[in-house]
C-alpha cells in the first residue's frame, strides 16, 4: 500500500483549471478504481473525476470551491495504484507537458515518449531557447520555462524591450492581455486566462443582505464574458425582417416534421439560413488567433445557440450544420437543449462552436446586445416574431415582422460588412423556398 | 549486474559535473571513466597546459625583470622539476574531483564501455579485471574527443606530437614546426617560444583564428608572436615529413610551391573530433552527424529514449564550461525539471601572450543578424593598472546594437583578458546596456575599468582617453557660459 496523489487530469483542449463542486467521497471511504470521486467545474461544464487506484480516502486536499490547476492534488488515497499515467491527449506542447494524467506520483513519470524515429532537433523541447533578440535574465528565462511560457512570445515591458519577471507572470497568468499595452494575446504557448481588468472592490456587509458564494457555472459565465468583453471591440447592426413567409412554411411544415419526431421551431432554418449566409462571407466563421497573429478561417460551421437553464446561461453547440438537413439539425437541437435544462451537458457539448445564434424571441423584447462568444467573431440575435403594420406598395399590411441583430468583433468585420451579411441573411429568411437551393 | 539509475560515460568535466548534479538530485548514479577522472581537461588539456603557460609567462618575466631594477643573472631551468610540479597541480584537481563523486555517492568503475542495449552498458575494466554490465534507466554519454590525426604525420610521440605529447615533454627542442594556428597550436607554441624554442607556425587558412575570433584581436597576438620570432606560414598545406639521422623536417606546399620547414619536433593540433566512434552506439540507432556529433536537442537528448549526450561528443564549441552547464542541465532534464541549454552566450579565452578573451557576438555576425553595429573601444594602454604590470597591449572592444545600447558581445585581448570576459557574458546574459556597465562603479586601479571605459565609448567618449569623436564633439560643444 502506498499513498497516491488523486490530480486534476487534462480534462480536454484549452482546460488549465477546474472549481471543485462538491465532494462525492468523504475521508475514510474505501474507493474502487474509476469510480467518480469529485465534481470538478470545468469551461462551463461540470465533469466528474474518477479514481485512479483502489483504496481508502486518506486527505481530501481541495476544498469545494476551490480552484485548482491541471495537475494540482485533489486527494491522496491509500492503495494500490492500477493504471499507469494516461496517455496524454493532444498535440505535444503545453498540453502534453502539463498532463500528468490520473497517475499517482510513481517514480519514473515524466518520460517525454520519444520514439527512434522521431527527429531530436529542438522539436521535443517546450518552451524553445529564447531567440538572440530576448532580453530576459537566465533567472526569468528559467522561470518563464518553468511555467510552461514560450519567453520569445512576451512582449518585455522593462528597459529597451526587457523581459521581466512581472512580464512572465502577467504574461502567464493572462495581464499581457489585459494591461492593454502589449497588445491581446501576447503569449503563444500559454492560452491566456484574462483576469478582470479591475481591482476588486471590497464591500463591507451590511445588515439586510444575503451572501451566498460566486462560484460554479455563474462564476465561469462570469470570466468568459469578462474575457470576451476585454478582448473584442463589440458593435451591434440591427435590421428587421419579413418572415410572413417563413411563419407560414413552418405551419405548413410542423406537422410533417412531428410525425417525423421533430417538433419544428425556426432556429433549425435561422440555423441553415445562417450557414448559408456565412459561407458567402467566412469572416463571420472565424477566430483570431492572437498569439500567433492569425486569422482563422473555419470550415466546418458549428452553431452554438443560448440556451437559459436554472444554473445560468450555457451554449450548446449543434457541430457541421452545413452537412446536416433541417430535420436533423431541428432534432439535435432539441436533444441538446433538453440536456443543457436537466444539467447533463458534456464539455465536448459546448466545444468548437464557430457562431452563435441567441434567440431571446421566446420571451419578448425588441433587441438585445449581446457578447461574443470568445473566441468567435460573431453573435447573432433574433427576436420575437410580431404582427406589425408594413408599408407594402403603399399600402398598409399586416405582416409578421422580426427583429434581427449581428453583434460583431470590429478588429475583423466592419460595419458595412455586417450589414450586407444581415441583409443576405434576411433574405434567406424572407424566402423561406430559395432554402432548397442550398439544401444539403 | 549493476543498476543504477543514471550512468554516465566518461568523467571529464561534464561528466563528472552531470554525475554530480544528478546524485544530488537524488539519483543512484554510476560513473565510467576509462582512463583519468577529470578527463582531457584536467590531466592533457587546460589545467597542465595552463600550469606550463604560468611557468613560461613567469621565465618570460624574469628575463625582462631587469628594468624594474631586477639583477638577477642567468636563469636555468630544469624542465623535470618543472612537469614534477604540473603533475602536482593536476593531480590535487583530479583527486578532488573523484572524491567529490564519491563523497555525493556516485559509484565509480574504472573501464571501456560498450552499448550491448539501449538499457544495458557492458564495462571492460581498463586494470585486467572483468567484464561488468551495467543496467540504468538514464545513460549519459559525456566521452569527449581526442586530437584529429592528419595522413602522414602519425602521432608517434618523439618525432610527431599531438598535445597531449607537447605537455609532457621534460626537455626543450630546438625547433618546433606547428601544424594548426588555432587556439591549441597557439598556446602550445606560445609557451614554447618562451622558452627559448624556435617555432613556426603552418596555416592552411589565410590567417590566425579566422572567423572564431575577433580579427582585431588575434592581428595582436600576431603581431606580439612574429616580434618575438615566430613565424608564420599561411595558406600552407603540409604535405608529409622526413626524417634522416638527426634532422626533421615538414614539407609544406604553398600556392602548389613545396618548401621544407627544418624543425626537429612536429606538433600537430588541427583541431579534435568526437569520441562517439567506439561505444556502439550505431548498434542501439543513436543518430550522429556526418562529423560524428552525436545529434541532440537543447535538453541534450539523442533520439533514442533514455541516452543523453553532453560535452565535445555533441559539437562546437568544445569548451569545458559548454560541457559543465551541459551536465547541470541534462541531470535535471532526467530529474524531470523542464529546463534546456537556453544560454545566449559560451564564452572563450584563448591562453596566448597577451590573452584573448570573448564573449557574445563579433561585429559581422551582429550585422549579420540585421542588428545596426556599435563599437566602443578602450585601449590597455590608457590604463593605469595595465601600465604598473608592464602589460601596455591589447584593447576591450564593446560590440553594441545601436538602436538599445544592448550589448551584443565583448572581445578582450590583453593580460588577464580571461579574468575579465565574465562580467561581460554576465551583462550579455542579463541583456544589459552598455551604460549599465558604465554606470556601474569599476574600483580603481584594476584591468576592468577598461570594461567600464569600453562600454562608455559605445555612446559618449571615455575619460581617459581622446579620440578623434571627441575631438569633434569638443569642437561642436558651444562654449562654456561665465556665471
Amino acid at each position: 500500500m502506498a499513498t497516491i496523489d488523486v490530480k486534476l487530469p487534462d480534462i480536454g483542449e484549452g482546460v488549465t483549471e477546474g472549481e471543485v463542486v462538491r465532494w462525492l467521497v468523504k475521508e475514510g471511504d474505501t474507493v474502487k478504481h474509476d469510480q467518480p470521486l469529485v465534481e470538478v467545474m470545468t469551461d462551463k461544464a461540470t465533469v466528474e473525476i474518477p479514481s485512479s487506484a483502489d483504496g481508502k480516502v486518506t486527505k481530501l486536499t481541495a476544498k469545494e470551491g476551490q480552484v485548482v490547476k491541471v495537475g494540482g492534488a485533489l486527494l491522496s488515497l491509500d492503495g494500490t495504484s492500477t493504471k499507469q499515467e494516461a496517455p496524454s491527449k493532444g498535440a505535444p506542447g503545453p498540453a502534453a507537458k502539463s498532463a500528468p494524467g490520473l497517475q499517482a506520483a510513481a517514480p519514473t513519470q515524466n518520460r517525454p515518449a520519444l520514439t527512434m524515429a522521431s527527429s531530436t532537433q529542438s522539436t521535443d523541447v517546450y518552451p524553445p531557447a529564447a531567440g538572440s533578440h530576448v532580453l530576459a535574465t537566465p533567472s526569468t528565462r528559467r522561470f518563464a520555462r518553468e511555467a510552461g511560457i514560450d519567453i520569445n512570445a512576451i512582449r518585455g515591458t522593462g528597459p529597451v524591450g526587457r523581459v521581466t519577471r512581472d512580464d512572465v507572470q502577467r504574461g502567464g497568468n493572462g495581464g499581457a492581455g489585459s494591461n492593454g499595452k502589449q497588445g491581446l494575446g501576447a503569449i503563444a504557448a500559454a492560452r491566456p486566462v484574462y483576469q478582470p481588468m479591475y481591482t476588486p472592490t471590497t464591500m463591507v456587509p451590511q445588515s439586510g443582505e444575503e451572501r451566498k458564494p460566486f462560484r460554479g457555472i455563474r462564476k465561469k459565465i462570469a470570466e468568459n464574458l469578462v474575457r470576451s468583453k476585454q478582448i473584442i471591440p463589440h458593435f451591434t447592426h440591427a435590421d428587421e425582417a419579413d418572415v410572413t413567409a417563413l411563419v407560414a412554411w413552418r405551419s405548413r411544415m410542423k406537422e410533417v416534421a412531428e410525425a417525423r419526431g421533430v417538433k419544428l421551431t425556426y432556429l433549425p432554418f435561422i440555423m441553415k439560413a445562417l450557414v448559408s449566409t456565412c459561407r458567402e462571407f467566412p469572416n463571420f466563421n472565424a477566430s483570431i488567433d492572437d498569439a500567433a497573429g492569425e486569422i482563422v478561417i473555419k470550415h466546418a460551421f458549428n452553431v452554438g445557440f443560448a440556451a437559459d437553464t436554472p444554473e445560468g446561461l450555457l451554449v450548446p453547440v449543434v457541430k457541421n450544420v452545413e452537412s446536416k438537413n433541417l430535420l436533423d439539425v431541428g432534432h439535435e437541437i432539441i436533444t441538446l437543449a433538453e440536456k443543457a435544462r436537466t444539467g447533463k451537458l458534456a464539455p465536448d457539448d459546448m466545444k468548437h462552436g464557430s457562431i452563435t445564434v441567441t434567440n431571446i424571441g421566446s420571451i419578448g423584447g425588441v433587441y438585445a446586445t449581446p457578447i461574443i462568444n470568445h473566441p468567435e467573431v460573431a453573435i447573432i440575435g433574433v427576436y420575437e416574431i410580431q404582427k406589425k403594420p408594413v408599408v407594402i406598395n403603399n399600402e398598409i399590411k399586416i405582416r409578421d415582422m422580426m427583429n434581427v441583430t449581428a453583434t460583431c468583433d470590429h478588429r475583423l468585420i466592419d460595419g458595412a460588412q455586417a450589414a450586407h451579411f444581415l441583409k443576405r441573411f434576411i433574405t434567406r429568411l424572407e424566402n423561406p423556398d430559395s432554402m432548397l437551393l442550398e439544401m444539403v | 549486474m549493476k543498476q543504477a539509475d543514471v550512468c554516465v560515460i566518461g568523467a571529464g568535466p561534464g561528466g563528472y559535473v552531470a554525475a554530480i548534479k544528478a546524485a544530488q538530485l537524488g539519483k543512484k548514479v554510476i560513473i565510467v571513466e576509462r582512463d583519468k577522472w577529470g578527463g582531457v581537461c584536467l590531466n592533457v588539456g587546460c589545467i597542465p597546459s595552463k600550469a606550463l603557460i604560468t611557468a613560461a609567462h613567469f621565465y618570460d618575466q624574469i628575463q625582462h625583470a631587469e628594468e624594474m631594477g631586477f639583477n638577477i643573472g642567468k636563469t636555468t631551468i630544469d624542465f623535470k622539476k618543472m612537469q614534477s610540479w604540473k603533475s602536482g597541480v593536476v593531480n590535487k584537481l583530479t583527486s578532488g574531483v573523484s572524491q567529490l563523486l564519491k563523497a555525493n555517492g556516485c559509484e565509480t568503475i574504472c573501464g571501456n564501455a560498450q552499448f550491448i542495449s539501449p538499457s544495458e552498458l557492458e564495462v571492460k575494466s581498463s586494470n585486467g579485471g572483468g567484464k561488468e554490465t551495467i543496467k540504468a534507466t538514464d545513460f549519459i554519454i559525456a566521452t569527449g574527443s581526442r586530437p584529429v590525426q592528419i595522413p602522414g604525420f602519425e602521432y608517434d610521440g618523439k618525432n610527431i606530437l599531438n598535445s597531449t605529447d607537447a605537455l609532457e615533454l621534460t626537455s626543450m627542442p630546438k625547433h618546433v614546426a606547428v601544424i594548426g594556428g588555432g587556439y591549441i597550436g597557439l598556446e602550445i607554441g606560445s609557451f614554447y617560444q618562451k622558452f627559448g624554442v624556435e617555432v613556426t607556425i603552418i596555416e592552411a587558412t589565410k590567417g590566425l583564428l579566422t572567423g572564431v575570433t575577433d580579427p582585431d584581436c588575434a592581428a595582436v597576438i600576431q603581431r606580439k608572436l612574429k616580434k618575438a620570432g615566430v613565424d608564420f606560414l599561411f595558406n600552407a598545406k603540409a604535405v608529409g615529413y622526413k626524417k634522416s639521422g638527426s634532422d626533421l623536417s615538414v614539407t609544406i606546399s604553398v600556392d602548389g610551391k613545396e618548401q621544407k620547414v627544418p624543425c626537429d619536433k612536429i606538433l600537430v593540433t588541427v583541431g579534435r573530433k568526437p569520441n562517439s566512434d567506439e561505444l556502439g552506439l550505431q548498434k542501439i540507432g543513436v543518430k550522429i552527424d556526418g562529423r560524428g556529433f552525436i545529434e541532440v536537442n537543447k535538453q541534450l537528448k539523442t533520439n533514442v529514449p533514455h541516452i543523453y549526450a553532453i560535452g565535445d561528443v555533441v559539437g562546437q564549441p568544445m569548451l569545458a564550461h559548454k560541457g559543465m552547464r551541459e551536465g547541470i542541465i541534462v541531470a535535471e532534464v532526467i530529474a524531470g525539471k523542464n529546463v534546456a541549454m537556453d544560454v545566449k552566450t559560451i564564452p572563450a579565452v584563448i591562453f596566448t601572450d597577451p590573452e584573448i578573451a570573448s564573449a557574445g557576438m563579433m561585429v559581422e555576425e551582429a550585422q549579420g543578424k540585421g542588428y545596426e553595429v556599435g563599437v566602443g573601444q578602450f585601449p590597455y594602454a590608457a590604463n593605469g593598472r595595465a601600465l604598473t604590470m608592464n602589460a601596455a597591449e591589447g584593447f576591450v572592444k564593446f560590440v553594441v546594437d545601436k538602436k538599445t545600447n544592448v550589448v551584443l558581445g565583448v572581445h578582450i585581448v590583453g593580460a588577464e583578458a580571461s579574468q575579465m570576459i565574465s562580467e561581460a557574458a554576465l551583462a550579455i546574459e542579463m541583456g544589459a546596456t552598455a551604460e549599465d556597465i558604465a554606470a556601474t562603479i569599476h574600483p580603481h586601479p584594476t584591468l576592468p575599468e577598461m570594461m567600464m571605459e569600453a562600454a562608455e565609448a559605445t555612446f559618449g567618449p571615455p575619460i581617459h582617453i581622446f579620440t578623434r569623436a571627441n575631438r569633434e564633439a569638443a569642437a561642436s560643444r558651444p562654449p562654456a557660459k561665465s556665471p
